[in-house]
């Protein structure tokens, strides 16, 4: 064995050596010799072959760690955690005084991991259908549905979002009862509009997943939403919690509070009345309505109508009749209704802003001194580029002053001041008041610049700068003509239109707060109080008048302007903006008022527009507390009104005397008329407010019916009419307005008792 | 400086420190699957330590045992493994686990006869060969007879079907033949029409087509086939340079089926990072480098050949299953040597390390110094 192994382990490179030593060994020992080194060779070659691989495998494992690592820790950590989502709590939107307008109301959101479940019950179907039956019974679903989710092939499945707590508390406790470890109740939110409607399109909605989809609910998605939170486990393969692993928990951080420049009771009174002029006035296109802060540009009231319930968005619209109405789950329902309600009119669409125009007419010739108020002008039709130019009344005014011709709105002398501006200056100032540009405001769907000057005159000629003038034939956005109009109402600084006041944390510190935000100054000071006194002048004496309100000094323009559809029929656009108090501007109040269908005949913003903007402006003034400064011209004109004093009772002579004193007539009914006679009954009953010198009449049987009489038609009447149709029929009146009949507080044929109040409300028939 | 008739302690050292290292981590590896499965998560770690302790006693016993005599016996063994072969793929007798036939159950335990075939196959070629290795000249005389009983071999091994063991022996006993001194020229007339025929019997079976396909893109088949090479790499790349720590791994919560097995590589980068893989490998080098040490060193031809096919059979066994684990080759099922947990395995992987230790006791300094004057010391090649 000795021999043989040293033969066997001689290395090639001493080959020479060891044949000398072993040169008598015999030929097999030799070949024998030669085939060890050969093997040996071999044996090193495997060696080096099986080194060189497990050099590579090193260099795999390296790749895969190193290289790949990130990639695939992801993918490894996506697989080996469950994850459940914390939905943060949406932020609150408010009103400028902190009222709540959208709010989320704490709720429970139900969900499954439906491998671990189907574990729990180790496969059995008929337990994990009765765990479906009794989840769906408490949640009120279909437990088809349930079961579904039950067997789905996923570690997480919502089974319903957002239930109602006392709901969510129930699906708890059966939870907990059965000890279903892998049905998880968690803390939810939703989304609640406690105004309904008010407000719909500044608000917006949320869709299905709470994310904001219209409104300043969709513009401050990301402000509002907050930062998703989450629950973590590290699970098996199965999806079953790994019992010694603990759940992570990231806090969602709830989104930040919203402060609307808008006052809610300032949107409320702008509401009704849009709602009030849509039923009045039959608006097929509806209404828009933008209440302004003229020195900050801060909103405080955006209407659009038709509107919507931002709680049931997709609610058949009223007027749309559709039977197989479906919503958002229907894609020609879901346009409809972004064509229709989900539209803010204010902002998105635009119009004709007709004679409203004037103002900045006047205001750009004034700044220019190319007009006084005392400059003669004589309003006549004039003849431009083979157009003819009229005033709203046949043959026009005639000689007057440019006052005058502002009160009277005549459209031939607005030529006039304008073409001695000239087309360059003109519309330099049309682009100065903002008309050719966004905006800026914080809401979705304004017009882009180019979309504004497609609708506009882009290379204006003679005819252009005549129509454009007084307001026709070019279209503007309402957002923008009542911002140019805070310009004229602040001092002549044109200020970006401002929908959001602040936004804050959950904790109530202030994020970001808006400040008025300066656009350029347009016109002084001087001409811009100058426009404000005409347009005061307009509401007083000129085409302005329906929108009087006693003791407001309320500044204003009317508008009317006809579409270019072919539409005969009511295809008017009238508007009315106001300024008021004139002296020192609070608000400026802008209504449009969109195809009115009314019974009258001539239709203007005069007639129209004004008593709604001027009933609307009061409102504000009120709530705003703003004084009363009466005229002389009001006061005379006032009706005082009284309260009936209780007379029943009393006898004729001490009735007599009680109602004289407070300025009240009398008329006796019954049989019994001697002063020393009781009165038994009187009509109206004490306490009702009347106007001075109208009538009591005083029943002097005992247990004697009440006379009635018929309520006439008093369309088109005029007021002396009216009181003397009143007088005849023994009615009281409360007259409103003057002019002829608007409205009449009971139709014609209402059965009356005799000495009853009615009141009627009178408009100017004027034009614009 | 080592006497004569001593083992080589470095493959004595390496073998009992991955023998432990493979212990701990079938613990860490299984407890889960233990718990989940067996509902004790000490069940495979228990089993995997008796089996040690016998493997390691069998180990001792054929370190002291004259490997020649062993060899004289393989003839017989040789007709013991292929009457075993024939007997497991018979319905009724071998056992069935995975849709393969490949064990006999012993009530207790389970025997896989394929574990014995390796060493018996091993002590057989190199013993037939030292024999008469002039005979390798010629190819119907020399090779040719070898070839058929590796083919019978495989054929049965096909039959359970047990793919890694064909290709194991068939890979192993090539080595040998190399080694002994078959012709290249033989190997590649018969190697190009083998490897077609292998791929046309791949072909015929359906789930090793989509093992291939799940290698080339084990991310598109990650449900199914790809599902488990997924997961292995998810681990190995879990672990990055100093891994998740002993325990921590995520995947073995059932993500790779059975992480004591197979894939106990991956879930050893995960808890040990690339560190840990690499001492790993590097300890395998080292018993590589040893083995065929002591194969170049061995007293005779037989000892050499023996060293040389025990110790391709452990490279081979550990480069395949670290390829799959890695996704560097389709998957088959190939255990880690020392790691992988198994009863069979485990003692005949000691048993045939006691036989390569009872090799290395062959070669030895003293002579060597003897030889070479006492010039040098034994160099790393030799």
């Amino acid at each position: 064995m000795k021999t043989r192994g040293t033969n066997y382990r001689k290395s090639s490179t001493r080959l020479k050596k060891q044949n000398k030593s072993i040169s008598k060994t015999d030929n097999k020992k030799l070949q024998e010799k030669q085939a060890g080194i050969k093997q040996k060779r071999r044996e090193f070659v495997m060696l080096l072959l099986f080194s060189a691989m497990f050099l590579f495998l090193i260099y795999r494992v390296g790749y895969i760690q190193f290289v790949k690592g990130e990639e695939y820790q992801k993918l490894a950590y996506l697989n080996q955690t469950q994850k459940r989502p914390i939905n943060p709590k949406r932020g609150t939107i408010y009103d400028r005084n902190g009222k709540g307008l959208a709010i989320s109301a704490s709720v429970d959101t139900v969900s499954v991991n439906p491998k671990e479940l189907r574990d729990e019950v180790k496969g059995d179907e008929s337990k994990l259908l009765d765990i479906a039956n009794n989840l769906a019974s408490i949640l009120g679903m279909d437990s088809e549905d349930v079961m579904k989710r039950f067997k789905a092939n996923s570690r997480f499945e919502f089974i319903k979002k957002r239930i109602d707590r006392e709901v969510g508390t129930e699906a708890k406790a059966y939870v907990a009862e059965k000890g279903i470890r892998s049905i998880y109740i968690d803390e939810d939110s939703k989304r609640y509009y406690p105004k309904g409607k008010l407000a719909s399109h500044l608000l917006g909605f949320v869709g299905d997943d709470h994310q904001g989809l219209n409104g300043i609910e969709f513009v401050l998605e990301s402000t509002l939403k907050g930062v998703d939170g989450k629950i973590m486990n590290e699970v098996d393969v199965l999806g079953r919690q790994i019992s010694f692993s603990k759940e992570k928990y990231i806090d969602a951080i709830d989104g930040y509070d919203v402060y609307l420049t808008i006052d809610e009771t300032v949107q409320y009174l702008a509401e009704k009345a849009m709602d009030q002029a849509m039923l009045d006035y039959n608006l097929k296109r509806g209404a828009t309505c933008v209440v302004m802060d003229p020195h900050t540009g801060e909103i405080l009231a955006m209407v659009s109508k038709p509107d919507f319930n931002p709680n049931d968005p997709d609610a058949l619209p009223v007027g749309i009749i559709d039977e197989d109405w479906k919503g958002f789950n229907d894609s020609e329902d879901s346009q409809i209704l972004w064509q229709t309600v989900f539209r803010n009119r204010a902002v998105m669409d635009t119009y004709e802003p007709g004679s409203v125009f004037k103002a900045i007419t006047a205001a750009a010739a004034i700044e220019e001194n190319v007009v006084e108020t005392s400059t003669p002008k004589f309003c006549r039709p004039v003849s431009i580029a083979g157009h003819t130019i009229n005033c709203w009344r046949k043959g026009g005014h005639g000689a007057e002053d440019f006052l005058h011709a502002v009160y009277n709105s005549c459209n031939p002398v607005f030529v006039d001041v304008a073409m001695d501006l000239g087309i360059e200056k003109f519309y330099n100032y049309f682009k100065l008041f903002g008309f050719k540009e966004k905006t800026g405001i914080e809401l979705q769907g304004e017009p882009a610049n180019e979309e504004f000057a497609k609708l506009q005159h882009n290379d204006p000629k003679e005819i252009d700068l005549a129509v454009t003038s007084f307001g026709q034939r070019f279209q503007i956005s309402p957002l923008q003509m009542i911002t140019a109009y805070g310009a004229i109402a602040n001092g002549g600084t044109l200020l970006k239109p401002t929908i959001i006041k602040q936004i804050s944390d959950s904790d109530g510190n202030i994020v970001k707060k808006f400040e008025p935000t300066v656009v350029r100054k347009v016109i002084s000071e001087e001409t811009a109080s100058k426009v404000c006194q005409i347009l005061e002048g307009v509401v007083a004496e000129g085409t302005g008048k329906n929108a009087y309100i006693p003791g407001y000094r309320i500044a204003g323009k009317t508008g009317t302007s006809q579409t270019l559809e072919t539409d005969t029929e009511g295809r008017y656009v009238v508007s009315f903006c106001a300024i008021a108090p004139a002296n020192n501007p609070k608000v400026c109040v802008l209504v449009v008022l969109d195809h009115p269908q009314n019974e009258m005949h001539l239709r203007s913003g005069g007639i129209l527009a004004a008593p709604v903007a001027g009933k609307l402006t009061e409102e504000i003034l009120e709530y705003m507390q703003v004084e009363r400064e009466y005229t002389e011209k009001d006061k005379i004109e006032m009706t005082q009104e009284v309260y009936v004093p209780n007379v029943t009772g009393m006898t004729i002579t001490e009735a007599e005397t009680k109602l004289k004193a407070f300025g009240l007539k009398f008329e006796i009914q019954g049989s019994q008329t001697d002063p020393d006679a009781v009165v038994y009954n009187q009509t109206p009953k004490s306490d009702f407010s009347i106007p001075q010198n109208s009538t009591v009449i005083l029943y002097t049987d005992q247990d004697q019916s009440e006379i009635t009489v018929t309520m006439p038609d008093l369309q088109n009447n005029s007021v002396a009419e009216v009181i003397d149709v009143m007088n005849r029929l023994g009615l009281n009146l409360r007259i409103r307005g003057s002019g002829v009949v608007q409205k009449q507080e009971y139709p014609p044929g209402t059965q009356l008792k005799r000495g009853q109040i009615v009141e009627v409300s009178f408009v100017e028939m004027i034009g614009d | 400086m080592r006497r004569k008739n001593e083992y080589d302690y470095w493959i004595l050292f390496t073998v009992l420190v991955l023998l432990a290292m493979g212990t701990i981590m079938v613990f860490s590896a299984s407890s889960y699957s233990a718990q989940f499965y067996q509902n004790n998560k000490y069940h495979y770690l228990f089993r995997q330590l008796l089996w040690s302790a016998l493997g390691v006693i069998s180990m001792f016993i054929f370190s002291k045992l004259d490997y020649h005599r062993i060899a004289a016996a393989s003839p017989i063994l040789i007709i013991i493994s292929t009457v075993m072969l024939t007997l497991v793929i018979i319905p009724g007798i071998g056992y069935v686990s995975n849709d393969a036939r490949r064990w006999f159950n012993l009530g207790f335990t389970t025997f896989q006869p394929s574990e014995f075939t390796k060493i018996a196959m091993i002590l057989f070629l190199s013993f037939s060969l030292s024999k008469n290795s002039e005979r390798l000249k010629s190819f119907t005389k020399g090779l040719l007879p070898y070839l058929l009983i590796i083919g019978l071999t495989d054929a049965l091994l096909y039959f359970e079907p047990h793919m890694s063991a064909v290709i194991l022996i068939t890979l192993v006993s090539v080595i040998i033949l190399f080694c002994a001194g078959a012709k290249i020229g033989h190997f590649l007339a018969i190697g190009i029409p083998g490897i077609i025929g292998g791929w046309l019997l791949i072909l015929k079976m359906e789930y090793r087509v989509d093992r291939i396909l799940a290698f080339s893109d084990p991310f598109k088949y990650a449900q199914d086939e790809g599902f488990q090479v997924v997961n292995s790499l998810y681990a190995i790349a879990s672990g990055n340079l100093f891994g998740r720590g002993l325990g921590r791994s995520l995947q073995k919560n059932l993500y790779l089926p059975e992480p004591h097995n197979d894939f106990i590589f991956a879930i050893l980068c995960e808890e040990l990072g690339f560190i840990g893989a690499m001492t790993v490998i590097l300890l395998f080098m080292l018993l590589i480098w040893r083995g065929i040490k002591a194969a170049m060193n061995a007293s005779d031809m037989l000892g050499s050949l023996i060293a040389a096919g025990i110790t391709s059979l452990v490279a081979l066994e550990a480069i395949i299953n670290i390829a799959v684990v890695t996704s560097t080759i389709p998957t088959t099922g190939m255990p880690l040597p020392f790691f992988s947990y198994g009863g069979t395995s485990t003692i005949f992987l000691l048993t045939s390390m006691g036989i390569l230790l009872n090799v290395s006791k062959g070669s030895s300094a003293p002579e060597l110094r003897l030889v070479t004057n006492g010039q040098k010391k034994p160099s790393l090649i030799r």
